[in-house]
């Protein structure tokens, strides 16, 4: 039998019917129903707003722009922001600034290598991602983020830079991705990693398939650059359970290698071959500072996000 | 003996043997192949993955490859072809035979001249090397001519002859055709038959085998249904208000095609028209009339039933010799003690009857005369012994003249009643009575249905005998001529023959004290039989069908009692046929039966015996003949062909067809797909086998 554990960091459905018991009023969306929807922006903007209204309540989410400190104005400063009430008490001009006052880059970096096309109830893997990277996306740009996008396979494919009017560039990109070849990270991350400048939000969606070593050397130089890196590894339930009956020969999408296998023969040993590479994944990556989520890809997406923006919440408090 | 294939073509489903071969190789791999996302994982599992890239089970391959080559094999229907022993040769003269029907039927329509044409055809197209035999046949079959190519010879042959009145029998005409052509050396033989191929004219299970190399050609005259009206039965009986002189007459008649209403019949008697009627026959049915009473002189007069014409007018015409119904003449014998109501049961019983009829008289023992015998054909000793009046001697003398003695032994037939003079009309000794009444009665235990005595209840569901309770009876002591037996074994009826005529003693009596026999529903036919028999009775034929044979030397009916026992057998009769022919029957050692081959009167007369009457036999169409019901000539076809060979209808052997027979009765297909399956069902357990041992982990 398959663990029936789920890999930490992943909300399984069972337990994302716990969240929904957890919050009245909160309504989880299937990923069948957004796939039949078809407009990205539209997607987005359902999931993030039925989101952010189900947020109402919780005081501790939400990145607000709350008054910080006053500084001297120097020569240079725009003087749109010189609190002149403040020069009306003390004739000096000082400046106001707010915690959230400085946008912040949004990244999505999507893999779009040829095993994301893979799904067995319908939706592929990056089909889920996109919605993923369509509804941050959209979420980061109400929060006046700026927010871009590239698209890999075991290079570079597109490239949006960060703006804050690249809203629809970004979800016209997502949109258009298609499952491409075989898949690597370190070389189109190493090309983004050098066209940053600015310290942003990197948020990798891929399926991991690749050894945990390399995932590391390849996440390192965005982490080195300062950059806040969000790994979601997104993985169909057929990947994780192996649940597959009869004899047949297994091709690899990507490399086209076969292999006659007897499924009810190694399904055990797979099973725990993958919560064993999930589990190092979350491990080794926590040890690098680089935040892990894992995604089954039947999960409700709004109950991803919510599970994964609290915890991002917590875990900023905590910081 | 070879083997061929109807299908070879199937032979390039041999190809699909490489089928198994490339699954194991290559495109089973390719045809089941799921793509995944990664087989990252499952390259690292440690469980060997199975390989085709070799074959390893030779077993299971050649099960493989074997059914497919059955299979293959299967549908191209093998046959082993085997070579007519005398193929017929396709150069040299023919010997042809041709069987002519001319039955009564091939008068319907224009089946006749349909049959002359054909005839004509095949004389037409005679070579100088063929050799033609024309054999008409109806009942019999006889050639017209010897065997020739001379067209002049063989049409004026065909012109003269024309239908018969008679029946139709292919056998007779086949056996000759056979022999005729097994006589012949010309290389090829043909028959053709020209008939309307009616259904009594063949036994379908006669299989007469014609010379190898004989084509067989039938030539079918019947076209479209038969529209025939006919008359086929006439039944005379008494009428009861006048029964010594008048008889009512009544005709069935069969219907073949639509309904026909107002069919007007007429019964017409020595030439003038007695009685009239309408009858209504239904589509395909039949149907009855009675006309009214006629007065029937003593000998007889001819008669005849007739209908409108139709297609067919000779079954249209019925002649029957209408005369009264024949009357046995009984003397009842009741002893003087008995009771006057037991004699009630034998004379009921014999009044009842119409074919023949029974003039009773009932007399008692003591006041018998022997002036009671006038006329009197048989005579039945009801209880009663050896009646003193008669005495022994004359009755012995009554029998040996032709009469008859029903004994019937109840309390008064002892021993003692017959006497040392009466001991000859008794089969042997008579005992005391025995007494089943404390069984609830015997029964009949033994009955000899053959004998004509008996042989009413020959049938099934005739009667059953065994119901009657015997509670008395007098053991008769003899080993002759015994007819019935008690359940003991105890003689129950006996015949013993004195001279021309017959006794029939019966063990028990006729009067339902010592037994309930006369209370049966079997007394009416058992004792009316018994009378017939003792009286020596014999029916008379008021017509005969045409294509039987009458006896001349008999008269049928009523045997006159006379001391004159002189045969004639040297007796020639002289016969006018229906047509004018004069016909000569009988003479020394020749049989005198008249065969019947024409419909209408026939007038038989004694050689020799001047101004004598002729006697009268009518003869009509056999009813076998008017059914028109016919088989399909395929079958003659088949049952006349060579033996091993497939003859054609018109033409040469098709050999492609030929082959398609021998392998239609081979089936070899059938056993190929039989050991196909066994095949296939070694080769699913051998899978299985070899599918369990490779799942298992290394």
């Amino acid at each position: 039998m398959p663990d029936a554990t789920p890999a930490p960091g992943v909300v399984s459905p069972r337990a994302a019917q716990g969240a929904q018991g957890e919050m009245p009023g909160m309504r989880f969306i299937d990923p069948g129903a957004l796939a039949r929807i078809g407009n990205l922006e539209l997607v987005a903007r359902w999931v993030v707003e039925g989101f952010i209204s189900g947020l109402h309540r919780s005081p501790h989410l939400g990145f607000s722009t709350d008054f910080a400190e006053h500084r001297q104005y120097v020569p240079g400063d725009d003087i749109r922001h010189i609190d002149w009430r403040l020069y009306a008490r003390t004739e000096r001009y000082f400046l106001k600034e707010y915690e959230a006052d400085t946008n912040t880059n949004f990244m999505v970096l999507l893999d779009v290598s040829g095993s994301m096309g893979y799904g067995s109830a319908g939706m592929t893997k990056l089909d889920y991602a996109k919605y993923l990277a369509a509804s941050l996306t959209y979420f980061s740009h109400r929060q006046r983020d700026r927010v871009g996008l590239a698209t890999f396979d075991d290079d570079l494919l597109e490239y949006v830079p960060p703006s804050a009017k690249h809203l629809q560039q970004v979800l016209y990109g997502i949109d258009r991705a298609v499952p491409r070849a075989k898949g690597a990270l370190a070389r189109p991350l190493a090309k983004i990693a050098e066209s940053q400048r600015r310290r942003g939000f990197m948020l990798v969606l891929s399926d991991l398939y690749e050894p945990p070593d390399q995932v590391i050397a390849a996440l390192g130089p965005l982490r080195d650059a300062g950059h806040d890196v969000v790994m979601m590894q997104l993985l169909d339930p057929m990947e994780r359970t192996f649940d597959f009956s009869d004899a047949a020969t297994f091709e690899d999408v990507e490399s086209g290698a076969r292999l006659p296998v007897v499924p009810s023969r190694l399904r055990g040993e797979y099973q725990r071959l993958v919560a064993e590479h999930v589990e190092t994944m979350q491990r080794r990556l926590g040890e690098h500072r680089i935040d892990y989520q894992f995604v089954d890809t039947s999960q409700p997406l709004d109950a991803l996000l919510f599970s994964y923006l609290l915890r991002r919440e917590q875990l900023r408090t905590v910081r | 003996m070879s083997l061929s294939f109807l299908a070879p073509l199937f032979a390039a489903a041999l190809a699909a043997i490489a089928i198994p071969l490339l699954v194991h190789l290559v495109h089973r791999e390719r045809k089941d192949a799921i793509s995944f996302p990664s087989l990252m994982f499952l390259a690292r599992t440690p469980y060997q993955h199975s390989s085709r890239q070799r074959i390893r089970d030779w077993l299971l391959f050649a099960a493989r490859c074997l059914i497919i080559a059955l299979l293959a094999a299967a549908f191209m229907r093998p046959v082993f072809a085997r070579q007519a022993s005398a193929r017929a040769a396709t150069t040299g003269g023919v010997e042809v035979v041709v069987l002519l029907d001319r039955s009564l039927s091939m008068r319907y329509g224009d089946r006749w001249r349909t049959a002359q044409e054909a005839v004509r055809k095949r004389v037409a197209a005679l070579s100088g090397d063929d050799r033609l035999t024309l054999v008409p046949f109806d009942l019999r079959a006889s050639a017209v001519n010897d065997p020739t190519a001379d067209p002049a010879a063989l049409r004026a042959a065909l012109d003269s002859l024309s239908p018969s009145d008679a029946g139709t029998r292919l056998a007779p005409a086949v056996a000759l055709a056979r022999r005729a052509l097994g006589l012949s050396r010309l290389p090829r033989k043909e028959v053709m038959v020209i008939s309307d191929f009616q259904r009594s004219s063949w036994d379908l299970g006669d299989d007469v085998a014609m010379p190898p190399g004989t084509t067989i050609v039938p030539v079918d005259v019947a076209s479209g249904a038969v529209i025939d009206r006919s008359v086929r039965a006439v039944e005379m009986r008494r009428d009861p208000d006048k029964p010594d002189e008048r008889v009512i007459v009544s005709a069935r008649f069969i219907n073949a095609g639509p309904a026909v209403k107002g069919a007007k019949v007429s019964l017409e008697v020595n030439g003038r028209v007695a009685s009239e009627r309408t009858v209504d026959l239904p589509a395909d049915g039949g149907g009855a009339v009675s006309f009214a009473p006629v007065p029937v002189p003593v000998d007889g007069v001819p008669a005849r039933i007739v209908m409108d014409p139709d297609g067919l007018p000779t079954d249209d015409v019925f002649q029957f010799l209408l005369k009264r119904t024949p009357t046995i003449g009984v003397l009842v014998v009741d002893h003087s003690d008995a009771a006057p109501e037991r004699a009630i049961f034998v004379a009921r019983a014999l009044a009842i009857g119409d074919q023949p009829a029974f003039d009773v008289k009932a007399v008692r023992s003591g006041r018998v005369a022997p002036s009671d015998l006038s006329g009197r054909q048989l005579i039945v000793l009801n209880d009663a012994g050896v009646p003193p009046g008669l005495g022994a001697e004359r009755l012995v003398s009554f029998v040996r003249g032709g009469g008859g003695i029903i004994n019937a032994l109840g309390e008064h037939g002892s021993a003692a009643a017959w006497g040392a003079r009466g001991a000859a009309l008794v089969p042997g000794t008579i005992g005391a009575p025995v007494d089943r009444l404390g069984e609830r009665g015997a029964v009949l235990g033994y009955l000899d249905r053959a004998h004509p005595a008996l042989s009413v209840f020959s049938g099934a569901r005739s009667g059953d005998l065994s119901a009657a309770r015997f509670y008395r009876y007098r053991p008769v002591e003899t080993t002759d001529g015994v007819l019935a037996r008690f359940d003991d074994g105890t003689v129950a009826l006996a015949e013993q023959r004195i001279g021309r005529g017959r006794i029939l003693t019966w063990g028990t009596s006729f009067d339902g004290v010592w037994n309930d026999l006369p209370r049966q529903a079997v007394f009416l036919p058992f004792l009316q039989q018994l009378a017939q028999y003792a009286a020596s009775y014999r029916p008379v034929k008021s017509e005969h069908a045409v294509g039987e044979s009458v006896d001349l030397s008999g008269t049928g009916g009523v045997t006159a009692v006379s001391g004159d026992s002189t045969t004639a057998r040297e007796q020639r009769y002289s016969v006018l046929a229906p047509s004018g022919a004069r016909l000569s029957v009988g003479g020394p050692d020749a049989p005198r039966a008249l065969e019947l081959r024409e419909a209408g009167w026939y007038e038989v007369r004694r050689s020799g015996v001047p101004n004598e009457r002729p006697r009268l036999v009518a003869a009509n169409p056999a009813a076998a003949e008017l059914d028109f019901a016919t088989f399909d000539p395929a079958r003659l076809t088949n049952a006349l062909g060579p033996a091993g060979e497939n003859v054609a209808a018109d033409s040469l052997p098709d050999p492609v067809q030929q082959l398609a027979d021998q392998e239609r009765k081979q089936s070899i297909w059938w056993y190929l797909l039989v050991v196909a399956a066994l095949v296939l069902l070694a080769e699913s357990m051998l899978a299985s086998r070899v599918s369990q041992r490779r799942l298992q982990p290394r």
